[in-house]
C-alpha cells in the first residue's frame, strides 16, 4: 500500500536530483515505526541505531547478535549480570520490549 | 524559484500523473512543512529523527541562532578547568549535510498559531504545518533584585546556558583572591538540571583544591535539601572537600548588590562572596511564553505526553526543559532527546494517517562529575500510563550509583560523545 504512494516521490527526487529533501524512501508500517521509536530510547548512550561512537568510552553494542543482546538485557534485568546503569534501566522495560529492542539493534547477519 | 516550492509542485504533479489524489495521507508527510525552533538537545534530535523516522521524506527546517551547539552537560568541567569549551562544542552542519535538514541561522521573534506562521528576527515569515518548539529555558532575572543589571555588567554570571558565560565564570574562579569564596545560589525547583548546581560546586572545589587551597565554596539553596543525589553529594563534600564546601539549605537569594558583592537572603543575614554565580528562577524559553504555550502557571508548557503537542495550541509540539514535566521527570538533556523521539515518531505517524504509538517509553540517565575523574549517576525509565495520561517511572527500575567511580567517569564521557552524535551527528 505505502509503496504505491511513496514511489512517485522517490522518482521525483531522483529526477530533480540533489533536492534538500530527497533521499531514500521505502515503505514502513506503523508497527515498524513504533519499534524504531522504542529502540531509539537506547541511542543516547549507545548511538543512533546502536552504532556508538568508536573509542568514545561507552561500551559498544553493535557487535552483538539479537540473541546475544536479549540474553544480556535479560541478565541485567534479573540481576544475574552486574553493571553500573544497565541493571537499573533494564528493569524498566517489559520482556517484550527488551525482545523488540534486541531484534531492532542486534547485528544483522 | 524557491527549491522547496519546486519540489512540492513536482511531487504533486507526478502524483497527479500517477493518478493519485493529493489528499492521500502518505503524501501529507512529504508535503507538510515542519519547522523546528531551537537546535538544543530537544530540537536538534527532533529534526534528525523526523528525517530518520520518515525515511528521509519529511521536510524539516531547523531555526537556531547559534552557529554551533555548546553542550550544557559537561560544561561544569569547563568551569572547573579540566575540559575546554572546544571539547563540548559540536557543529550544526552535519544535520544538513548528512540528513538533509534545512538550517536557518536566525531566531524566531514571534509565532502566529492561528495563521501557522513564524516570524524571524531578520523579518522573514515562514509558514508551517507542524512546529516543534524546544527553546530551553528563560532566566527570570527579576526574581532577584539587582540581578538583571549585575548580569548585564558581567559582575554576576549564571552560565546556565553554556557559552561565553561558561568561559567567563572559569576566568572569575581562576582570578579569585587567595582564600576567597565562590558562592552559588540555587532557585526553588523546578529548574534546569536538578543535580547541576551540586556538580558545579564539586568542580569549583576541585579547581580550588589544586589552585587556591584556602578558597571556599558556599552553596545557597532555596530548596529544603539537596534536590538530586543528595546522600552521594553530601558524602563527597564531607570526604573529598572537607572544610571547603559549605551547604546551606532553605537559603533563598532575593537580592544582589553588585558593588559590594553582597547577597540578600529572604530570611538569613546578608552574605558576601568574591565570585557570585546566581541562578535565578527559570521558566520556559521566551518564545514559548510569548506564544501562549506556557499554560502551567505561565511558566511551563503543558503537553499531551503521547505526542508532546501543546495543550494550548494545535500543531505546536513542545519539548525539553520548556514543558511542565510528568512526575519524577527531570529537566535534562537526555530527557529532551527522548521527548524529541516520541514527538518525531508521533508526527510521522500522524502525517501518515496512522494511530500514534499508544505506549511510548522514555529513559533518563544523568551523570555528575564529583571531581575531574569520578562520577555518580541517577537513572530512570518512564512508561506511558494511558489511564492517567502521563509518564510514570517503573517501580524497581532506575536508581543511583552506590558511590563515585572512575569507570562511571569513562561512561559519562562516553554518554556525552554518543548523545552529541545521536542529536547532531
Ligand atoms: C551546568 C549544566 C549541566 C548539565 N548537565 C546535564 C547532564 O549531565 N545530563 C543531562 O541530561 N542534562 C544536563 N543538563 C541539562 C540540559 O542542558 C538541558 O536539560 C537541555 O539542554 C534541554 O534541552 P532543550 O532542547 O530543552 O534546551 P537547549 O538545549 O537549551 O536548547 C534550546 C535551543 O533553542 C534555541 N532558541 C531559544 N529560543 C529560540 C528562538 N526564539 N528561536 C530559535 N531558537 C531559539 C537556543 O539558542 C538553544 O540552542 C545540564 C545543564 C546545565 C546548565
Amino acid at each position: 500500500m505505502q509503496m504505491k504512494y511513496l514511489k512517485p516521490i522517490l522518482v521525483t527526487s531522483a529526477l530533480i536530483g540533489l533536492s534538500h529533501w530527497s533521499g531514500l524512501s521505502f515503505a514502513q508500517t506503523a508497527d515498524q515505526l513504533y519499534k524504531r521509536g522504542l529502540a531509539a530510547t537506547c541511542a543516547n548512550c549507545h548511538g543512533t541505531d546502536g552504532k556508538g561512537v568508536v573509542d568514545g568510552g561507552m561500551p559498544l553494542i553493535n557487535n552483538l547478535t539479537s540473541e546475544q543482546m536479549l540474553a544480556k538485557l535479560k541478565a541485567y534485568k534479573s540481576g544475574a549480570l552486574e553493571g553500573t546503569i544497565m541493571p537499573q534501566l533494564a528493569k524498566g522495560y517489559s520482556d517484550e520490549q527488551l525482545t523488540t529492542i534486541a531484534n531492532q539493534l542486534g547485528k544483522k547477519q | 524559484m524557491d527549491r522547496r516550492h519546486f519540489i512540492g509542485q513536482s511531487a504533486a504533479a507526478v502524483g497527479l500523473l500517477a493518478g493519485l489524489s493529493s489528499q492521500t495521507k502518505a503524501a501529507n508527510l512529504q508535503k507538510a512543512e515542519i519547522l523546528v525552533i531551537g537546535g538544543g538537545y530537544g530540537g536538534a534530535t527532533a529534526a534528525k529523527y523526523l528525517r530518520l523516522f520518515s525515511n528521509n521524506t519529511a521536510r524539516v527546517t531547523l531555526i537556531e541562532p547559534n552557529t554551533s551547539f555548546i553542550s550544557c552537560p559537561m560544561s561544569n568541567l569547563v568551569i572547573g578547568g579540566s575540559r575546554t569549551i572546544a571539547e563540548i562544542t559540536s557543529p550544526y552542519d552535519t544535520l544538513s549535510k548528512r540528513h538533509g535538514i534545512k538550517i536557518i541561522q536566525d531566531s524566531v521573534s514571534s509565532m502566529d498559531p492561528d495563521k501557522k506562521t513564524v516570524t524571524l528576527a531578520s523579518g522573514k515569515t515562514l509558514r508551517y504545518d507542524k512546529a516543534i518548539v524546544s527553546p530551553g529555558i528563560s532566566m527570570n532575572f527579576k526574581s532577584v533584585e539587582g540581578l538583571a543589571q549585575a548580569n548585564k555588567d558581567g559582575v554576576t554570571l549564571q552560565a546556565w546556558k553554556a557559552g561565553p558565560e561558561t568561559v567567563a565564570l572559569h576566568k572569575q574562579l581562576a582570578a579569585m583572591r587567595e582564600g576567597g569564596t565562590f558562592a552559588i545560589s540555587i532557585p526553588e525547583a523546578p529548574y534546569r538540571c536538578p543535580p547541576g548546581p551540586y556538580e558545579r560546586a564539586c568542580q569549583v572545589a576541585n579547581y580550588l583544591q589544586q589552585n587556591n587551597p584556602k578558597g571556599k565554596v558556599l552553596i545557597l539553596d532555596a530548596n529544603q535539601d539537596v534536590v538530586s543525589k543528595g546522600a552521594l553529594f553530601k558524602k563527597v563534600w564531607a570526604e573529598q572537600y572537607a572544610g571547603m564546601i559549605e551547604y546551606r539549605p532553605k537559603s533563598n537569594v532575593i537580592g544582589v548588590d553588585a558593588k559590594t558583592k553582597t547577597l540578600k537572603l529572604e530570611v538569613e543575614d546578608d552574605v558576601k562572596a568574591d565570585v557570585l554565580n546566581i541562578l535565578p528562577q527559570m521558566a520556559a524559553g521566551e518564545i514559548a511564553i510569548k506564544t501562549g504555550l506556557a499554560n502551567s502557571n505561565g511558566r511551563w508548557a503543558n503537553v499531551n505526553f503521547l505526542n508532546f503537542e501543546s495543550t494550548a495550541r494545535k500543531d505546536i509540539h513542545v519539548l525539553g526543559d520548556a514543558i511542565q514535566v510528568a512526575p519524577l521527570m527531570p529537566k535534562s538533556g537526555h530527557m529532551a532527546n527522548q521527548h524529541a523521539k516520541v514527538a518525531a515518531a508521533a508526527i510521522v505517524a500522524e502525517l501518515n494517517g496512522w494511530e500514534i504509538n499508544p505506549a511510548p517509553v522514555l529513559t533518563n540517565t544523568c551523570y555528575s562529575f564529583v571531581n575531574n575523574r569520578e562520577v555518580v549517576h541517577v537513572a530512570s525509565v518512564h512508561q506511558y500510563n494511558a489511564a492517567e495520561k502521563t509518564f510514570k517511572t517503573v517501580p524497581g527500575s532506575g536508581g543511583l550509583s552506590p558511590a563515585p567511580s572512575i569507570l562511571e567517569g569513562i561512561y559519562a564521557w562516553g554518554w556525552a560523545h554518543n548523545i552529541w552524535a545521536d542529536s547532531l551527528g
